[in-house]
């Protein structure tokens, strides 16, 4: 899968969650970034990227995520 | 020789709290929904001691015609054990949705009230009984975002055990509640492996509670020696809520 079409597919997927359909992600972005987004939050996110690209993340794997550029490089590597 | 009315009793938690406290010549009055082959095995390892019932406990007519047989077959149950809950659905509240909350409250809420109405006068009458409710440890003090329809199930029975407990005081009857951390249960069975596994990482024993840790607290509370306790929330959480 194209690193844009993830980009595109992450974005909505963020957009949803936090119910926000302006929201613009950047890689760099980090839970600071985004008021609402606290630990439940990041959970019901990886939990949709999930489902939506049927993948199936690990806890030790997402635990260490820094920003959400590192969390589409995951996505990446696990769609392959 | 003890009566117990067990609700959600093909659960988990419920098949292995029959194995628990079952002593021959007990009668156990066990209602499942739709899902009631545990309960039928139970019944044929203790003779029939246990009783399977399928009802749909979101059917008022359906909980209703129940409490009528549990009255017209047998005795005054001397214990009453409320397990049921719809699954909890992880969803913001501008989706509440209300439909299945009404739902929701006729089966946790409803058929908890219309049972104790039909069975506490008669063990008032006794000077002895054991009620006890299934809660959640998320009713401890702060509740998570996104759970409004079950937490204000939970606390709509927390708040029955509790006026019953007072109420009943003076009679004999015992009213309790346990509140367990995530159990692993196939009540999880719809839960994604990463929040279950999120949940057993924040919890400070770092695991979720499991079957054996709730049935034998339940068992406690549903014994003789337990009187002096009641309108008891009972955290079950390794340290995570208290």
């Amino acid at each position: 899968m194209e690193k844009q079409q993830i980009f595109e597919e992450v974005q909505e997927i963020f957009r949803t969650i936090f119910d926000d359909e302006e929201l613009e992600i950047t890689r760099e972005m980090t839970a600071d970034d985004i008021e609402d987004w606290d630990s439940l939050e990041q959970i019901n996110l990886l939990v949709a990227m999930e489902k939506h690209f049927n993948i199936k993340f690990k806890l030790e794997d997402v635990h260490d995520l820094a920003n959400v550029g590192e969390m589409m490089d995951l996505i990446e590597r696990l769609v392959g | 020789m003890a009566t117990y009315l067990i609700t959600g009793a093909s659960s988990d938690v419920g098949t292995a709290l029959i194995r628990r406290v079952y002593k021959s010549g007990d009668t156990i009055i066990a209602q499942g929904s739709g899902d009631i082959e545990k309960l039928r095995a139970l019944a044929e390892e203790t003779n029939g001691a246990v009783h399977p019932y399928d009802v749909d406990l979101t059917s008022t007519d359906a909980m209703d015609a129940f409490v009528a047989e549990i009255r017209e077959k047998f005795d005054t149950p001397t214990h009453f054990v409320h397990l049921p809950a719809l699954r909890m659905v992880n969803t913001k509240f501008k989706n509440f949705d209300e439909e299945r909350f009404l739902l929701d409250m006729n089966v946790q809420v409803l058929s908890a009230l219309h049972i104790c109405k039909a069975i506490l006068p008669a063990m008032a009458k006794a000077k002895t009984g054991r009620v006890l409710f299934m809660l959640t440890s998320y009713i401890i003090g702060l509740p998570p975002k996104n759970a409004t329809a079950y937490i204000v199930a939970k606390n709509a029975l927390r708040g029955l055990a509790q006026s019953l407990a007072t109420e009943y005081a003076a009679s004999g009857i015992t009213v309790n509640c346990v509140a367990p951390y995530m159990m692993e249960t196939k009540f999880l069975s719809d839960t994604p492996d990463l929040i279950v596994e999120a949940s057993a990482a924040a919890n400070p024993m770092k695991r979720n509670a499991q079957v054996t840790d709730v049935v034998p607290a339940m068992a406690f509370l549903l014994s003789e020696e337990a009187g002096f306790i009641t309108g008891a929330v009972l955290p079950i959480t390794g340290g995570a809520a208290y």
